[in-house]
Formats: structure tokens, C-alpha cells, sequence
């Protein structure tokens, strides 16, 4: 059979020493980034972006990669010990965490979060490599009109369903696919948008984007806001993490039902590791027998949604490997990132490119592995991290930004443009406009323009000789769902809110 | 009732100028084509007008309902973004280091408070830092300290 050579060419792949070095340097800075609250996943991403070009393709993802999963084992840390979630994922793991920290059992929770990681993380590793090579086969058949299809819905399901106004969340894609067509058009050569700057003849880069909307915007938005509180120290020794009988009894069937809860909306666009995690505590509290004791320190709050979100982040490589979609806004800047070094992502990637498929994978379970190694003995490290204050951080922080910029093409004119999304971004913030669409929209505006363009002259520009096509018609016709529930949903949490004004007012 | 959603219409607003803008532009730039051959203008034409709509949208829905306030920081942005344009315009003519030296100095003032060795300390550090980063292990070819004149 011939996955167990797969398997070997990607751990051929994983343990070469420079492939190595990148896993352990991402998973590193994953955690330093995870426990430190106020830069996020993606900020962090975009931070280390410009250094992956001068990398083998192979390892720029394998580091990158690293950062994604990393900063989700250390931001339970920071969620657990100081209340602030280190990454959107470990939002929920406050609830319990916090009083289990607040009730001497800190360090118990630090531990068990990191073994919840790793086994959440395994199995969604498993279903990974079980799934993706399925996918993409059955992609492999498909033409421009059902790719248009599919990013479609991608795009619509990651507006609509993660955000509070689905509204918002659209127009944020709309606006990503218009900076994307900024630039020279592919297919007929004239300059859009470029107001005669020869910078922007290559388009806006996806560097000074996803830097400036996600690095500077956040920086702007936490200065002067961050505090970092007490921690007590005595809470995080040997003796004190080793679990209970009891405590490991309750937490098997949280793990099992959590690492399947998390699968899943990995895997789906639009609901990434924060909606697992939130779904997978959920599920936690409603099947408890005693579910008051949740948000009181109760392991199995902690349990459920740590192996959800570990789990969800590796799932959320299928649609992106498989299918070349993205289904987030980190996932968008990973496929960036293989599209920098000319490798097209889609269905034909596992075939084309088996060492860098398989040696990812693989790359996923030595980052899980070294991630347990350094979280277990290097705990009070990253506890002291917590303390470095936020006033010597952002500095640092913008120093990397601006440096990486600049590094793309040597060209002032970059960092600039750097600037200009930190104001965006910025003002974004102000006004509530989500981001993530929006970086979204910019990765899969190219494609998706040529796919559509592709498929209207296939179709002699009819539309509806699209609907003709069974795959087509059926995603088209479950992204209209898609929209008429959102615009159902947010007319009904409107007539909600005028009834409750109402009855104020009567 | 007087308290609108003050914020999602400025917004809304915003995107259906910025939507309109970019479609007139596009249509009177570049070339549509017709929808089998599709021209240059065509998407963003589209774009545009879908976004100047959903940005109506917007407005209109944040017209009838009351909302939040938000919190404008102004002097924040002013010296974060001022440390950006800093290192943009030292690092051509002067180089890496003193481009570091003024990105942190002025995004150091967003915490509107003086604190002047604290400055030389951080920045001398992320000095040596970016060095050896970028210098030294990714040997990127950017002149560490120039002179122009």
C-alpha cells in the first residue's frame, strides 16, 4: 500500500536537520507568541512571513505551520494564569482555567492542557492524513465552474457564519477581492489601481496586508492596554501539576468527544479553532451530569475545548492542501506562502509535490511531540515571559514588522503600504469590520477571477449554463442558503432587540 | 428615539464611497469586455458596485437601530504609525540601524511618557538583536550604517 511510502518520504522529509530546525524554531515561537498575550496567531505569521522567502519552500511551511499550533498549546497558558486568552483559540479555556488556577491547581491545568494538546492534536492529524489524499482525488475531477463554486461558498460560509454581522463580514470579502485586482491584470496585461507606481505593478503584497492589518492594527489597539497582573509562582511546581485518580477519570471522555467536536469544524471554512473550542465546551457543559460546576474549575472545561482547538488546527489543513481553499484567514496567508515560491495550490499538490505534503505531516507530529517536551519542563519559562511588559514588546514587534517589509524587495515603498494597512486596519477596528474576510478575499481574488472569467467563456457567458452542472448547482445553491439564513438570522436578533426595547420602554 | 448606530453608518457609509469610487473608475479606465471575454474592468467594476451595495446595506440597517459609541484613539495611531513611516524613510539613506533607532524611539512615545534611557537601552538591544538576525544569520543586503551625503 502505498501510504506507508508516503509516510516514509514524509518522515524522510520531516527529519531531514534543516526541515528539523524549522519545525522546532516555529513550534518555539509558537509558544513564546501563544503565552504572550496581545500578538496574535496571525499577527505573529505575518510578522515572521517575509523571512520564509529565503527559505526552501518545504521549511518556510513547516515553521509556519509550527506557529499555528504552537501558539495554541502556550495560549492556554496566559488563559489559565493571567485570565487573558494568549490566542482567540484559549478564550473558552479561561472559564475553567482561571478559577482552577485562582484555587492553587494552576499548575495541574497547565498539564493537563498540554496533554489534552497533544492527544487532540494527534487525532486530528490522523484524520488528516486519512481524509486529504481522498478529497483530493475526487477534486481532481473538477472544472473553473465548480472551483468558482467552491470558493464561493468558501469565502460566504467564512463571512457569515463566524462573525456577529454577516453583513460586515461580506463586504469585507467584497473589499479583499477589490485590493486583490490591484495591479497588473493576468490575463490582459493592463494596469488596475496603479495610478502610475510601478511598485504596485506586482499588486499589493500579501506581506504588508496581513502586517499591517493584523501587526500594527493590534499593536495600535493594545498600547497602554495590556497589564500584566500577578502570577503566583508557587502554584506551578512538579508536585503540584500531577493529576488526581479522580482528575483523569473525568477527563477521558472530554478528550475523545472534544478531539471529534474539533475535527470536524477544523475542517469546515469559517469556523476555525475558536468555534471548536467553543463548540466543544458546549457540548461539555450540556452533557454534564453536574454542569454547575462549570466556570468553577472543572477540569473537564479545560479538557474538551484544548483538545478541540489543537484538533481543529491541524484539520484545517484539509480544505487548504486538498482543495487549495482556504478556510481562514491563517490558512490564506500558509497558501500565500506556497504560492510565493510558485507552487499552485489545489488538488494536484499531493500528487505533484508528495515531499512537501507528506513531509508537513509528518513535520505535524514531531512539532506535537517537541511541543510536549518543551511545554512540560519549560513551564515556569513561560510563565516569566508573561511578565516582560508590553511597553518594551511593541517596539520590538514593529521593528520586525517594518524590517520585514522592507526585506521583501528592498524597496522603501513597501513599508509604506505596510502603514497604509495599519490605518485600515486600524480604523476597521474602530468601526467593528472584521479582518479575516478581508485577507481571505485577497488570497482568493486572483483565482477566483480566473476561474470565473475561465468558466464564462466555457460557457458561451451564460449563467445558467453553469446551474446545469450537478456540482455546481448544488454548492451554488447551498451558498444562497447560506445567505438567506444569514440575512433570516440577523433579521430575527433585530426584531429581538426592538422587542426588548420595547419592553423596556412599556 | 434620537440614538442611531452612528458607527456602522460612518462605515457603511465609507464602504459605499469607497465601493462607487473604485467602479467609476474601473469602468472609466479600463476595458469591460463582454461578460464570455471579460475585459480588464469588468471585476473590479463589479466589485465595486457589490461593495458600494453591501456598504448601503450597512447604512441603512445601522440607521433604525441604536448602537455603541467606539473609542477613537488618536495620538496612538499618530506615533505607531509614525514609527513605521520613520523606519521607511531612514532605512534607504541611512541603513538598518538607525532605521531601527527611529522606528523605536517614535512608536516608544505612544505611551506618552518620557523616559529617554529606557529608549537608548531598548533600542540599543533591538540594534544587536537585528544585527545578528538579519545581518549576520539571514545576511540580508542591507547596509547596516550608511552615509549619504
Amino acid at each position: 500500500m502505498d501510504m506507508f511510502a508516503n509516510l516514509a518520504l514524509g518522515l524522510e522529509t520531516a527529519l531531514s536537520p534543516t526541515n528539523l530546525l524549522y519545525c522546532f524554531v516555529g513550534v518555539t515561537l509558537g509558544t513564546i507568541i501563544g503565552v504572550i498575550p496581545g500578538i496574535g496567531t496571525l499577527a505573529a505569521i505575518s510578522m515572521l512571513f517575509p523571512i520564509t522567502f529565503h527559505l526552501d519552500p518545504i521549511a518556510a511551511i513547516i515553521m509556519l505551520a509550527g506557529i499555528w499550533y504552537g501558539t495554541t498549546y502556550g495560549g492556554s497558558t496566559a488563559a489559565i494564569l493571567l485570565n487573558i486568552p494568549g490566542a482567540p483559540a484559549n478564550a473558552v479555556t479561561a472559564l475553567d482555567g482561571y478559577p482552577m488556577a485562582r484555587q492553587g491547581r494552576g499548575g495541574l491545568a497547565l498539564l493537563m492542557t498540554t496533554v489534552a494538546s497533544f492527544i487532540g492534536g494527534s487525532f486530528g492529524i490522523i484524520i488528516l492524513t486519512l481524509f486529504s489524499p481522498v478529497i483530493a482525488g475526487y477534486a481532481l475531477q473538477v472544472s473553473s465552474a465548480e472551483y468558482f463554486a467552491l470558493m464561493l461558498l468558501g469565502l460566504v460560509a467564512a463571512s457569515t457564519i463566524s462573525d456577529s454581522s454577516a453583513l460586515k463580514g461580506l463586504a469585507m470579502v467584497v473589499l479583499g477581492l477589490l485590493l486583490s485586482t490591484v495591479g497588473m491584470d493576468a490575463q490582459s496585461g493592463a494596469a488596475r489601481f496603479t495610478f502610475g507606481n510601478l511598485a504596485l505593478l506586482d499588486g499589493l503584497s500579501i506581506v504588508a496586508l496581513a502586517m499591517g492589518i493584523f501587526g500594527v492594527a493590534e499593536i495600535i489597539a493594545s498600547v497602554r492596554k495590556i497589564n500584566v497582573g500577578d502570577i503566583d509562582r508557587k502554584t506551578i511546581s512538579w508536585s503540584a501539576m500531577l493529576p488526581s485518580r479522580d482528575d483523569v477519570r473525568r477527563s477521558w471522555m472530554p478528550l475523545v468527544r472534544g478531539s471529534s467536536v474539533g475535527s470536524f469544524f477544523g475542517a469546515l471554512p469559517g469556523t476555525g479553532p475558536s468555534v471548536a473550542a467553543f463548540m466543544a465546551y458546549a457540548l461539555e457543559k450540556r452533557s454534564a451530569k453536574e454542569p454547575e460546576r462549570f466556570g468553577n474549575g472543572a477540569i473537564e472545561g479545560i479538557m474538551a475545548p484544548e483538545s478541540a482547538n489543537n484538533a481543529a488546527d491541524q484539520t484545517a489543513f484539509i480544505p487548504t492542501l486538498s482543495l487549495g481553499i482556504p478556510g481562514s484567514a491563517t490558512m490564506a496567508l500558509m497558501l500565500g506562502a506556497l504560492m510565493i515560491h510558485g507552487i499552485n495550490p489545489g488538488p494536484n499538490l499531493i500528487i505533484e509535490q508528495p515531499a512537501l505534503f507528506w513531509g508537513l505531516i509528518m513535520s505535524f507530529w514531531i512539532g506535537n511531540v517537541l511541543l510536549v517536551i518543551m511545554n512540560l519542563p519549560l513551564i515556569g519559562l513561560w510563565v516569566r515571559l508573561l511578565t516582560v511588559p508590553y511597553h518594551l514588546m511593541y517596539p520590538s514587534i514593529l521593528m520586525f514588522i517594518c524590517i520585514g517589509a522592507y526585506s521583501v524587495r528592498y524597496n522603501a515603498f513597501d513599508v509604506f503600504v505596510v502603514l497604509g494597512f495599519g490605518l485600515l486596519g486600524y480604523l476597521m477596528r474602530v468601526f467593528a469590520l472584521p479582518a479575516a474576510p478581508l485577507l481571505l478575499g485577497f488570497v482568493l481574488g486572483p483565482l477566483l477571477e480566473q476561474h470565473f472569467r475561465r468558466a464564462m467563456v466555457l460557457a458561451r457567458g451564460d449563467f445558467t449554463a453553469m446551474l446545469e452542472r450537478p456540482v455546481t448547482a448544488t454548492v451554488l445553491s447551498l451558498t444562497g442558503l447560506l445567505l438567506v439564513w444569514s440575512v433570516w438570522s440577523g433579521w430575527r436578533k433585530y426584531r429581538a432587540r426592538v422587542r426588548a426595547q420595547q419592553a423596556i420602554e412599556a | 428615539m434620537m440614538n442611531r448606530d452612528y458607527r456602522d453608518m460612518v462605515a457603511g457609509g465609507l464602504l459605499m464611497a469607497l465601493g462607487a469610487g473604485a467602479a467609476l473608475y474601473a469602468s472609466a479606465s479600463y476595458n469591460l469586455g463582454t461578460i464570455t471575454r471579460m475585459g480588464a474592468g469588468m471585476m473590479p467594476t463589479a466589485l465595486g458596485w457589490i461593495l458600494a451595495a453591501f456598504g448601503a446595506a450597512i447604512m441603512i440597517g445601522a440607521y433604525f437601530r441604536p448602537g455603541p459609541r467606539p473609542e477613537v484613539r488618536v495620538v496612538t495611531p499618530i506615533f505607531i504609525l509614525g514609527g513605521v513611516a520613520a523606519f521607511a524613510l531612514v532605512i534607504k539613506p541611512f541603513g538598518l540601524l538607525p532605521a531601527v533607532v527611529a522606528c523605536v524611539v517614535v512608536s516608544s512615545m505612544a505611551e506618552r511618557a518620557f523616559k529617554p534611557v529606557r529608549w537608548i537601552l531598548l533600542s540599543s538591544a533591538l540594534c544587536v538583536l537585528a544585527y545578528l538576525i538579519f545581518s549576520v544569520s539571514l545576511r540580508l543586503p542591507i547596509p547596516v550604517v550608511a552615509w549619504p551625503f
